[in-house]
């Protein structure tokens, strides 16, 4: 009896301090109605806040509502909030557009970088693995050390596993004698100039930019293949903002984004401008992700 | 006269029991070095390496508003997160006899803060509930274990001598509680120290802790931006001690209500809903389809349960039984006892180092060093671990010598350390060490970029690949597989744990 | 006798814990106390009255030729009571020879710490590690490792309080031949009547009595613990009585 007594007031004592903890929680949980994105770019994710804090304020005095910006660290993570609507417009890669789309019935592709159109991927080789550029990925790759970029990356993952498992038709894991993620386009280049890894899959722009910057040493590291363009980078806004901030509201976010011409924002993804999109565009990245079973 | 070795260590003897616990560790660690892959390949890290070395030496402090917010907020997640754990894991100690509650607290415990995360995620959207719940959840079932194994080692007396109408809550307030109070405390203490460690890694996945702007920094080469971030962490945590009164608890707490960040946006409520009856299972068994259902089990387990599970003990295996022996070489350099009260200053610095270097960071200089292969993961784990285990050794032994155990004739350098030091730190030592092995198997989820594919890297995957099916399952098999080591360490203490309180 | 023929010399010496909890009370005030060679000294009175820190300052003056028995014995739990006791003659061995012993205990020195143990009762014990002995064992265990210091001077904290009375005469009766001089702590009056040629009683951190054994009875030293039940300080003494009484009675 009085174990049972002890254990009911240990109960209560679970219950205060649940209820205190929601308390403190609910405060925090502001219910703003404001118009909310996110977006990650494909390279230098430095400073997310300040640089995305413009173009919310640029798209806030475009549609007159207001607008924040969220930083997240994943694909996987934009995707969440894009689900769960804590974000209504997000900035997707090729793939997490998809899984995006198929996750919220109703969303639409909006909008893609200019050199989304035609993106493409380097396959790159540290001096020591001796492979050479060429027309087609060579046989040498076989037993050597590879790194993808992030998981979810359409450049970095979708595209250069769905080119190795048509030439070469086995998995990556078994092609090579070790397959790693390093996260990051960045990282990727850095992984194999410094010979951690032999061969790797990178962003072209990313590739270029960091050429362009001196951060590459064409001594250690090559572009040994190339890719065929695929689409890529999207805006990708829920299917549902129409009822919560008006009718037209879509068209007007579309028209905000192909207007944005300030060089300073633009710089920020980095795209030259953006050119109409729509959720057909991104078909063949589907199809790719079927293919490799990344999607169901 | 015939001497066999039985007599030198009978089964009468602590240490031979000790002895035999470490060479069946160390035996399983061999047997684990056959099944993993140490290949070594030729690497030119020194440019990277380098750039790393001068963004260590010459930091960063060009942000220090960005810095200081997130220095701020890892402090306020971490203080809020065990101003809350504590309470509920004692609350769960005093319950600790129920077997439901020991299972609850193991489940609780055996998923890494970084995939719980991830979960209340799902949940909570980026919101400071799920940052807080993330760090709340496990650090709770830690505490409730933890507090009953303190409680478990005190005498029993005075808690059977309280009058038996008095309920378990209150005896326990008035007889184990006060018993064992310092040690109680300086649990609590040691544990916050964990908790702004894991506060600053749950930026890695969206908060805007120190993790968010050191993952961004590491990630595109930006080194002495990272410089900075990580030795503010390592002077964060040097200095608890003079920022951390018990006095200011109070209006810190109050203050970390403020510095939490605003949530952005709103997340629908069905989410939760959504996520336990739809999201965790596998679309087969929502349709009822039997055969797809096995289907989906069988690919999941052959392809990434089973190998996940493998190469998963092995590198833990061999990451354990390194740790012990990192913590064996280090900790007499940061020992009072044995260095003395000055020399044990850089000793306690490279500890300081090694335990506030988050394992991605370690994981991937040792990679530029090693090339991808198993050996930069034992690497990273052993050193992350064994530096933290050789701080709490050797703050034992200076405890010790503080209070006065030590006798003035006690021998001096490796023989103390051998007769002395190691033999009554040995007991703990090896605890710390099974908890550990816990950890590491949780910690061995991060090694992705590394091309070792353990459940962690399963998980990971199932995670970004938006398959929360998949997720659920290697977590539940993640989770199995810690019970099952929690007990087998439970087990294999109380092979050498002294039998006190019995004559 | 010139003072440099003297082993223990303290003069008008006070001592006091440094530390915010330890009150104004000093643990030793006005101590003057010298010890020859030779000397068999005991050091009564009631708990807390400042023996333990009277017998450490002794031990700071001759580090090197005394055996020191700390009260608690300061054991290492997990090693054998064999390395328990060798650890007193660490110091006549090198570095390397002490490591291996940990592996396998050295010839020579197994034989005298069996023959040790022998005299300590400890025969069936030896290879049992520490922490699975009774007190009255771990007790001998540490008397052992004093022993096996062989210094001609011990210092001993209660060294024979959790052993049987019988044997605790037998044991310590053999420590005083074994060492040319010895201070202990005590708290049985007859063990120190019988055993030793001086007693010096503490009370309250003062020596108050320093005689002969012969010159002083049983009913005299318990005169000095009546003493402490002064009304100067009534309660704490009080308290410190009882345990005064239950030892002796």
């Amino acid at each position: 009896m009085s174990r049972l007594y002890g254990l009911l007031k240990s109960l209560v004592c679970v219950r205060l301090i649940c209820s205190s903890l929601l308390l403190l929680a609910l405060p925090l949980w502001a219910q703003a109605q404001a118009f909310v994105f996110t977006a990650i770019p494909d390279q230098d994710e430095s400073r997310l806040q300040q640089r995305f804090g413009k173009v919310a304020d640029y798209l806030s005095a475009q549609l007159g509502v207001e607008v924040q910006y969220i930083p997240v660290k994943s694909y996987a993570a934009a995707i969440t909030a894009f689900r769960n609507n804590q974000v209504q417009l997000a900035w997707f890669g090729g793939l997490s557009g998809v899984q995006a789309r198929r996750l919220v019935p109703g969303s639409q592709a909006l909008a893609q970088g200019y050199e989304d159109q035609l993106f493409k991927t380097y396959f790159i080789a540290h001096q020591d693995a001796g492979l050479e550029q060429a027309d087609e990925l060579p046989a040498a790759l076989k037993g050597k050390t590879f790194t993808f970029g992030s998981k979810g990356s359409t450049s970095g993952r979708l595209m250069p596993e769905f080119y190795l498992r048509q030439q070469f038709k086995s998995a990556p894991q078994a092609l090579f004698s070790r397959v790693g993620f390093s996260g990051d386009h960045s990282r990727t280049i850095a992984q194999v100039q410094s010979g951690a890894y032999q061969v790797g899959a990178v962003n072209y722009a990313v590739w270029e930019s960091e050429l362009a910057a001196g951060k590459i040493d064409t001594n250690k590291v090559q572009v040994i293949w190339t890719t065929p363009t695929y689409p890529d980078y999207q805006w990708t806004i829920r299917g549902d903002v129409d009822q919560h901030f008006g009718v037209g509201f879509t068209d007007n976010v579309r028209k905000a984004l192909l207007e944005m011409n300030d060089a300073e924002l633009l710089a920020s993804f980095p795209r030259l401008r953006f050119v109409p999109a729509s959720n057909g565009d991104y078909e063949p990245i589907e199809a790719t992700a079927k293919a490799i079973g990344l999607l169901d | 006269m015939k001497v066999s070795t039985k007599r030198w260590w009978p089964s009468h003897s602590s240490a031979r029991r000790l002895n035999a616990v470490c060479l069946l560790m160390i035996g399983a660690a061999v047997l684990a070095l056959l099944g993993v892959d140490f290949q070594r390949y030729p690497v030119d890290p020194w440019q990277e390496l380098s750039r790393i070395g001068w963004g260590l030496l010459l930091p960063g402090w060009s942000e220090a508003t960005t810095l200081i917010q997130a220095l701020l907020q890892t402090v306020a997640f971490a203080l809020l997160a065990v101003a809350v754990s504590t309470p509920l894991g004692l609350l769960l100690a005093m319950a600790f006899r129920w077997r439901l509650v020991r299972m609850l607290c193991a489940a609780l415990r055996s998923v890494h803060e970084l995939f719980w995360g991830l979960i209340f995620m799902q949940l909570f959207g980026i919101s400071p509930l799920t940052g807080l719940l993330a760090i709340i959840v496990p650090f709770s079932g830690v505490f409730a274990k933890v507090f009953a194994e303190i409680f478990e080692q005190q005498s029993p007396l005075p808690a059977r001598a309280a009058p038996k109408g008095a309920s378990v809550f209150i005896r326990t307030l008035y007889t184990l509680i006060p018993q064992s109070w310092p040690a109680l405390l300086s649990y609590t203490r040691y544990r916050f120290e964990c908790a702004l460690r894991s506060s600053a890694i749950l930026g890695f996945i969206g908060l805007p802790t120190l993790g968010f702007h050191l993952e961004t920094a590491f990630k595109q080469g930006q080194y002495s931006e990272a410089g900075a971030l990580m030795w503010a962490f390592l002077l964060l945590i040097a200095s608890i001690r003079w920022w951390l009164r018990p006095w200011l608890i109070v209006p810190y707490l109050i203050a970390a209500i403020w510095l939490l960040p605003d949530t952005i946006g709103f997340s629908d409520g069905g989410s939760l809903w959504r996520f336990v009856s739809v999201d965790i299972w596998p679309a087969a068994l929502l349709a009822g389809d039997w055969h797809g259902l096995l289907h989906w089990f069988s690919v999941m387990f052959s392809q990434q349960v089973w190998p996940g599970v493998v190469q998963t003990l092995l590198l833990t295996q061999i990451a354990v039984v390194l740790t012990g022996f990192i913590v064996l070489f280090t900790y007499p350099f940061a020992s009072r006892a044995l260095v003395g009260p000055w020399l044990r200053w850089p000793g306690r610095f490279v500890l300081l180092v090694l335990r506030c270097t988050p394992e991605m960071v370690l994981a991937f200089v040792l990679l530029l060093l090693f090339g991808p292969s198993g050996l930069p993961v034992v690497l990273a784990l052993a050193l992350h671990n064994g530096g933290l285990i050789a701080f709490l050794v050797a703050n034992a032994s200076d405890a010790a010598f503080r209070s006065g155990q030590a006798r003035a004739d006690d021998p001096r350098g490796l023989t103390r350390y051998a007769y002395i030091e190691t033999p009554r730190r040995l007991p703990a030592l090896m605890a710390f060490l099974f908890y550990r092995w816990e950890v590491i198997l949780r910690e061995s989820a991060i090694m992705g970029i590394l091309g070792v594919a353990t459940l962690g890297f399963y998980i990971d995957s199932a995670f970004e690949e938006i398959r929360y099916d998949r997720a659920f399952l290697l977590i539940v098999v993640t989770a199995l597989l810690n019970m099952l080591v929690d007990s087998l360490s439970r087990r294999m203490r109380g092979a050498f744990s002294q039998q006190t309180n019995i004559t | 006798m010139t003072a440099s023929a003297e082993l223990f010399q303290l003069i008008r010496c006070t001592f006091r814990y440094s530390g915010p909890e330890q009150g104004e009370r000093p643990a030793l005030a006005d101590i003057t106390l010298t010890i020859g060679p030779g000397e068999k000294v005991a050091l009564l009175g009631p708990s807390g009255a400042g023996k333990s820190t009277l017998l450490d300052l002794l031990y700071q003056q001759q580090p090197q030729c005394s055996a020191l028995q700390p009260q608690g014995g300061g054991l290492v739990d997990l090693l054998s009571a064999y390395q328990n006791i060798f650890i007193g003659g660490l110091d006549r061995v090198g570095t390397v020879a002490a490591l291996w012993n940990l592996v396998r205990p050295l010839a020579g020195q197994r034989q005298a710490i069996t023959d040790l143990a022998q005299r300590l009762g400890l025969q069936d014990k030896l290879w049992h590690s520490v922490d699975r002995l009774s007190g009255g064992q771990r007790q001998r265990v540490a008397l052992g490792r004093a022993l096996f210091r062989q210094q001609p001077v011990f210092l001993g904290d209660e060294p024979v309080s959790a052993v049987d009375p019988v044997q605790a005469a037998e044991l310590l009766t053999y420590v005083l031949q074994q060492h040319e001089t010895a201070v202990v702590c005590l708290h049985n009056r007859r063990l120190a009547l019988d055993l030793f040629d001086r007693i010096v009683v503490l009370q309250g951190g003062r020596i108050c009595c320093d005689a002969p054994a012969g010159d002083l009875s049983a009913e005299q030293l318990d005169h000095f613990y009546q003493q402490d039940t002064s009304p100067l300080n009534p309660v704490a003494c009080g308290h410190q009585t009882d345990g005064w009484v239950i030892r002796t009675s």
